[in-house]
């Protein structure tokens, strides 16, 4: 599973065009792993946070801007091993904008 | 399968989106819509990540009349007065101002309020630049090569002006037309001359201004109002100076003169649409800036060669120029044109009356042709001294490049 993190899209400024010329990058992406039959599901967050914690069960909503570093998505491959979705993950669109991509393994249970 | 979408989809939906709903929302609420504005493309640019829509402009235009409610909705939570909004406004309404006459019409009221006396000159463009070509500040700063944070400024001032002095919406009547329409057409023309002599360091030539100017200027032509001899003839200058543009760099991406540009690169078809626009242009009695401009462009575009050029009837046409309007840069250009006849001791004569820093940025222009005419009368040592003058003040690498070659030429 390749997880997406970083400022929120909307909290970044950018301009019709910009947002545009990102999606074309990431359009060409996600079909580059159709095309290679290894992508399975991703979807997109909404910038919505809501928190719950402590033993209170404290409900507390978080405003995208105060982090820096929020999930924004996930997509999850068919690859042998990390260094073959390290190798997928270099096409990811929005490095440029300080986000990154974390790597993890979906756990295989045996039956 | 895969639909390409249309380059600037997004861009030129925003200044659509942002006019039309502030045809319904008023000025006051510019904020609120153009954040409206912004979360759609947000929304679209990320589930079209999957999937593009069969037809990614209904798609859009579809998510703005969905926003018309949202924004009524968040309006009344915050029980903010919609000025422009007759009682009984409905979805029917809703579908009207959604046709493209409707959208068209909207777009020319945001020009033409941009365009208002009340705002000062710099922030006009600022203004115009966001909400109807749909630019970013960041992409505002680097087309203008202004800070940022002073494209900000003057967008807050822009804004804060339009609310205090309660702008109207809507195309000006009477006498106030002709007035407006100057400055509109001047907005336009500085949009497209930003992107034709652009100074940015690495790139000369910044198309997406001049297309974008190109664009509002044929918004003009289409309505009645603005259908006037001076639309036409900017319109035919934008697309003279245009049909050279691929043609001023070369492979090398070297800045080329005039003098060296491959003719062949020039475009036809572009060139073609100049003159039937120049044809309807002057049919009119009273000439403007853009009248003359346009035809000494011609002029260059008429001449199978360099050599052929008409320099007197340029030099004429810009003597009308600076009548109506005197400036610096023309003086400078008229002293190079006597340059190019060989009429050095009128060149001189146009020179004397130059102060170099009325010039700005653009000084280096001076320095580089008072280096051409020491050099065409065999003064080599003041040649180089003002060649060295007009290295020190330029900022743009081509240009940068362009005069060091003429540096080299010299001292062979």
């Amino acid at each position: 599973m390749m997880i997406f993190i970083g400022e929120d899209y909307a909290d970044l400024g950018l301009s019709p065009e910009e947002m545009q010329n990102r999606m074309g990058k990431w359009f060409a992406w996600s079909q580059k792993m159709d095309a290679a039959g290894i992508k399975h599901e991703g979807e997109a967050l909404t910038s919505k946070i809501r928190r719950i914690s402590g033993v209170e069960k404290t409900a507390k909503d978080i405003a995208s801007t105060e982090l820096k570093e929020i999930v924004g998505g996930y997509y999850t491959v068919s690859a042998k091993d990390f260094d073959a979705v390290e190798e997928i993950a270099k096409d990811f669109p929005d490095y440029d904008l300080g986000s990154y991509v974390e790597i993890r393994e979906v756990m295989v249970f045996d039956h | 399968m895969e639909t390409k979408l249309i380059d600037h989809l997004f861009r030129y939906h925003s200044g659509k989106m942002v006019s039309v709903l502030t045809r319904i929302f008023g000025l006051s609420n510019l904020e609120i819509i153009e954040d409206a504005v912004q979360d759609t493309f947000l929304k679209a640019s990320i589930s079209w990540r999957k999937e593009q829509p069969e037809n990614p402009e209904a798609w859009l235009t579809k998510a703005a009349k969905n926003r018309v409610l949202d924004i009524f909705r968040k309006l009344k939570s915050e029980q903010k007065l919609i000025p422009e909004i007759k009682a009984g406004f409905d979805s029917i309404a809703t579908e009207e101002l959604f046709l493209d006459a409707e959208i068209e019409d909207a777009q020319l009221r945001m020009i033409f309020t941009a365009c208002h006396p009340k705002l000062d000159p710099k922030d006009q463009i600022v203004f115009a630049l966001k909400t109807i070509a749909g630019f970013s500040t960041k992409e505002i700063a680097s087309a203008l090569l202004t800070k940022e944070e002073t494209i900000k400024k003057r967008l807050l001032r822009a804004k804060k002006t339009i609310k205090k002095t309660n702008l109207a919406f809507k195309i000006p009547q009477g006498k106030q037309l002709p007035e407006r329409i100057d400055s509109v057409l001047n907005v336009i023309y500085l949009i497209f001359n930003e992107g034709f002599h652009s100074n940015k360091k690495e790139i000369l030539v910044q198309k997406e201004l001049c297309g974008e100017a190109i664009r509002l200027c044929k918004m003009l032509l289409k309505n009645k109002h603005s259908q006037i001899p001076e639309s036409y003839a900017l319109f035919a200058l934008m697309c003279f100076h245009s049909a050279r543009l691929d043609a001023k760099i070369n492979t090398e991406n070297e800045l080329l003169d005039l003098k060296n540009q491959d003719r062949n690169k020039w475009s036809f078809p572009m060139i073609q649409l100049g003159n039937m626009m120049m044809n309807k242009a002057v049919e009119t009695s009273q000439f403007s800036r853009y009248h003359y401009e346009a035809a000494i462009v011609a002029e260059h575009i008429k001449a199978p060669n360099f050599e052929q050029t008409d320099w007197n009837k340029i030099l004429n046409y810009y003597k009308c120029l600076h009548k109506i309007q005197p400036s610096t840069s023309y003086l400078l250009t008229m002293a190079v044109v006597c340059l190019q006849s060989e009429n050095y001791i009128k060149a001189n004569y146009y020179f004397e009356q130059i102060n170099p820093d009325d010039l700005a940025q653009r000084s280096y222009l001076f320095y580089g042709a008072k280096a051409d005419y020491f050099a065409k009368t065999n003064n080599k040592k003041e040649a180089l001294k003002f060649i060295d003058t007009a290295l020190e003040k330029v900022s743009n690498n081509l240009e940068k490049d362009f005069l060091e070659r003429k540096k080299k030429s010299l001292l062979l």
